[in-house]
């Protein structure tokens, strides 16, 4: 980390003429955040007042109000991101996490963002789909220097509208963001707003992806689309954060997505509107019901429901694989290849093997096998009925009738009714799985006696 | 000069060259005595005897040896005994010694017996005649013949010390040849699997003829390699029957199960060049070689000079053979050549030219001795800390490579398959292990030859490959 000329630095870093140099006389203190877990709310202190988001497995940023302009600094610095208890991931964010801390101000606010650059190579920062004067948009060559390793650069603009949006470096952006530098900003309606509802719950969260090597601890900054930890806020399941909610409560999710795929998020038990996007809020007329809506790359979706279903609802990306921990690719399906005599084969030359995959890949989620140090599981997680086999892009959303207002405390494992789960059939038993076929690849089996009811083994 | 009289020159004669009698165990105890400490390693191994009953109760030692799982003690023990190659040249020793007892023998006097008659007489001439020049250099000619039988003695000492160091050589090739077979069994075993597999694979349609083919060519790869893995511990073994000279029923031992451990310390460099001048067999026969030519040139220079001096008595009697009276001559006779045409020029200059032949030739060995124990020792150093590195960082690190590639697969993030060539990787480094260690016990042997024995010629030491291990080395 490169910290010389830390403060002289920021007494040089004149970004812009509009900038007042009373204010640089006095840099805030950067707030810095040790804990991957979620943060309470943020309720602001000083300044108009609006009802705060929750971040998942993030935090707010403090900020002090200076002369009316609200300001806040962030520091570019590595960090080392508890992704997964046991699964920690060198990354570049800011003020001790990736993702950043989430910005929170109000329509009209006037802004002042103090960036420092504790990384090895400059940076910039891009405000994502915020209307402000060009010199302050961030793109490092078009729109002004690179902020060099210790120096310290000032942004200032008018939040000029309401809405979700995202911040990330527009300098090595390729490798700035695949190393994890990103967060959100919220710009909240100043009063009431026809086209923003009030909610009573307000999560955000970006989507990120990493391509960690298992056993290794350092994104492979030239993945493009196999990546294989899937993240929200850089956090995959099952140590994403809940969505909890009281039921009946207007609940509303902001996700931003800055991988390069676009994820189809998909909720459980509920329908919910598209009530805005990074453009703005989408007018009455042209929302519609939805129950997944597709983020595409560089986009936010905005959506909302009434939380009125109780019970554990699943939320996730639709995308099966982002839903997965670290795989390979490559590894041949075994699916049906019958092991019988090779087992005891295998282990006199590798002790430890164990037969996977023969009859899918559950065997996976059960078996606590020894993974290579530092390595996320491809599937992971138990819940009260067993293991849940995911692992990535996916959490719930609780919905409890007597989850207290304004708490956000796990409720724990939904007590569903009884005679409301699905249960055994306890008749006469149908068959059982298919063996293996033992016939020619390639040709079909014959019909009348693979669809025999009663047929409990193959004909041929 | 009356007849006893004569008679006691000869004895006196005979005396002299009373030296000369056969070594009574075809000098084996000469050969035995040099060889101490140069046999490969092992001490006090005993070489074939002359003597049946001895004969004998080694054929039981030897017997008793081969019941056990054969180490390189063993061997080399069994081959100093029951070699007939060396046995052979041991043999050819014992005419040596004859010969040379041969050679410092006097010559028989001659006795010329004639009868003449004329008209007049009958005459009987009688002369017992013997070379001087024989007698004269004798004391010499004694030293010379004791000198090359020394020299002799020590090439046969220099040949038990070769194959000492080649049927320690042998054992340690047809040892690692066969550990190296055995992680052939495991690679294939791997391999069978593999394919196995993939067969079903290919069964049940998860996989195309093309995967499967790949897994199929691996087990056959694995299969041919097996094949050579194993004709080349054959024919080690081969190579060792030979030199222990064991055939048909005494071939049938067990080998030593592995090659002895790696050394903690490395032997040191210091003084190795003056340790060679000083013990090598070779160095020391040259050294004799000049003496000897030295010791020839003495006498070289009389016998030219003089060629043969005759001596003889006559005794000549000659009867009338009318009257019958008889008339006794007696008298001795010398006969002198006379250095008019050769003066022992050539003879002195042949001896002269022999003599710094043999002084050009102890100084080539000597300095041939000087480089090959630098070679051999830097070998010696060099195949070390190869095997070092091959057991204790290699080996290991492809443990851990086969042992991270399961907890890969265990994370369905590698297969099966990556499972088993990682484990035919790892076997693969243990049998590299294994050939580094042999090359190093090569290499020493190599070292101990150079340093105390003979010229090892070509270093045997640092050869790859199991196939190598299978060409015998002759001398």
């Amino acid at each position: 980390m490169n910290r010389r000329n830390f403060f002289s630095g920021a007494a040089t870093a004149v970004a812009a003429a509009s900038v007042s140099r009373v204010a640089l006389a006095a840099l805030p203190e950067p707030a810095m955040q040790s804990s991957a877990d979620t943060a309470p709310p943020l309720h602001p202190p000083t300044g108009r007042p609006y009802n705060p988001v929750v971040t998942l497995n993030g935090w707010t940023a403090p900020w002090r109000m200076n002369a009316g302009v609200k300001e806040f600094h962030l520091v570019a610095e590595p960090v080392v991101r508890e992704v997964a208890p046991g699964f920690m991931v060198n990354m570049w964010g800011y003020n001790g996490q990736s993702p950043g801390p989430t910005i929170e101000v109000v329509e009209g606010d006037r802004v002042r963002i103090f960036v420092t650059n504790r990384l090895p190579e400059h940076t910039t920062i891009h405000w994502h789909g915020q209307r402000l004067p060009n010199g302050m948009d961030g793109v490092g060559g078009l729109t002004q220097p690179a902020i060099q390793p210790g120096k310290t650069f000032v942004y200032e603009f008018v939040a000029r509208r309401p809405g979700t949006f995202m911040y990330h470096p527009h300098a090595d952006e390729m490798v700035q963001m695949a190393m994890g530098m990103m967060g959100l900003w919220i710009t909240h309606p100043k009063g009431s707003h026809p086209q923003i509802a009030k909610v009573q719950r307000d999560y955000a969260f970006l989507l990120n992806a990493f391509d960690v090597e298992p056993g290794s601890m350092t994104p492979k900054v030239n993945t493009m689309l196999d990546h294989n930890i899937w993240c929200w806020n850089s956090r995959v399941f099952p140590s994403i954060s809940p969505l909890v909610a009281r039921q009946g409560e207007r609940v509303r999710i902001r996700v931003g997505n800055l991988t390069m795929t676009n994820h189809p998020i998909h909720m459980h038990g509920h329908e919910f509107e598209v009530t805005g996007t990074d453009g703005g809020p989408v007018p009455h007329s042209a929302r519609w019901p939805e129950v997944t809506t597709d983020i595409a790359v560089g986009q936010m979706r905005q959506v909302e429901f009434i939380a009125d279903e109780p019970g554990d609802w699943a939320l996730h990306c639709h995308k099966s694989h982002h839903t997965m921990g670290a795989m390979g690719h490559s590894v041949p399906s075994m699916i049906g290849v019958d092991h019988r005599g090779l087992v005891g084969k295998i282990q006199k030359i590798v002790p430890d093997y164990m037969v996977m995959g023969e009859r899918g890949m559950a065997d996976m989620g059960a078996m606590e096998m020894p993974l290579p140090d530092n390595t996320f599981p491809m599937m992971t997680g138990t819940g009260p009925f067993g293991p849940l086999e995911m692992g990535g892009m996916f959490t719930t959303l609780k919905v409890r009738a007597d989850q207290p207002a304004g708490s956000y405390i796990d409720p724990g494992a939904f007590k569903q009714p009884t005679g409301t789960q699905a249960f055994e059939w306890q008749g006469a038993p149908a068959s059982t799985p298919r063996p293996a076929r033992t016939d020619i690849p390639g040709t079909a089996p014959a019909a009348a006696s693979a669809r025999k009811p009663a047929a409990s083994g193959h004909q041929h | 000069m009356t007849g006893a009289r004569c008679f006691s020159v000869l004895a006196a004669a005979a005396l002299l060259a009373g030296c000369a009698s056969v070594s009574p165990d075809g000098l084996r105890s000469d050969v035995a005595a040099l060889t101490a400490g140069r046999t490969a390693g092992v001490p006090q191994a005993a070489l074939p005897a002359t003597d049946p009953a001895a004969r004998a109760q080694a054929q039981q030692s030897i017997n008793g040896w081969l019941a056990q799982p054969l180490t390189q003690d063993a061997a080399v023990r069994i081959a100093l005994l029951n070699n007939p190659g060396l046995q052979a040249r041991l043999a050819a020793l014992g005419v040596a010694d004859a010969e040379r007892v041969q050679a410092i023998t006097l010559p028989n006097p001659h006795l010329t017996l004639g009868r003449f008659t004329t008209s007049q007489e009958r005459e009987i001439e009688r002369t017992l005649a013997f070379g001087l020049m024989d007698l004269i250099t004798l004391p010499w000619r004694t030293q010379h013949e004791t000198e090359r039988l020394q020299i002799a003695t020590l090439q046969a000492a220099q040949d038990v010390a070769q194959l000492a160091a080649d049927t320690r050589r042998a054992w340690l090739r047809a040892v690692a040849a066969e550990q190296v077979a055995a992680t052939h069994d495991r690679m294939v075993e791997a391999a069978e699997v593999g394919a196995e597999l993939a067969r079903r694979m290919a069964q049940v349609g998860n996989w195309s003829r093309l995967q499967q083919a790949r897994e199929q060519a691996v087990l056959h790869e694995a299969n041919s390699q097996r094949a050579r893995a194993r004709l080349a511990a054959a024919t080690a073994r081969e190579d060792l029957n030979w030199r222990l000279g064991v055939w048909g029923a005494q071939a049938q031992y067990q080998l030593a199960a592995q090659l002895p451990p790696l050394p903690a310390t490395a032997l040191p460099a210091d003084g190795i060049e003056a340790t060679a001048l000083r013990e090598r067999l070779d160095v020391q026969a040259a050294r004799r070689q000049l003496d000897t030519q030295a010791v020839r040139q003495g006498w070289s220079r009389a016998g030219a000079v003089f060629g043969d001096i005759g001596l003889a008595y006559s005794r000549n009697t000659t009867t009338e053979r009318d009257t019958g009276s008889s008339d006794v001559k007696r008298g001795w006779e010398i006969e002198l050549p006379l250095p008019l045409f050769d003066r022992g020029g050539a003879a002195r200059t042949r001896a002269q030219a022999q003599v710094e032949q043999s002084a050009a030739q102890l100084q080539d060995t000597a300095v041939r001795a000087r480089s090959e124990i630098r070679a051999a020792w830097l070998t010696y150093r060099t195949a070390l800390d190869l095997a070092r590195q091959q057991q204790a960082e290699v080996v290991p690190l492809r443990q851990l490579i086969s042992d991270e590639t399961t907890l890969r697969y265990n994370g369905m993030l590698a297969s099966v398959w990556d499972m088993l060539a990682e484990a035919r990787n790892s076997t693969q480094a243990v049998a590299n292990a294994i050939e580094a260690q042999r090359d190093f016990w090569l290499a020493e042997t190599d070292l101990q030859l150079t340093l105390t024995g003979t010229s090892p010629g070509a270093l045997q030491g640092l050869t790859s490959g199991a196939a190598a291990s299978s060409t015998p080395q002759g001398h």
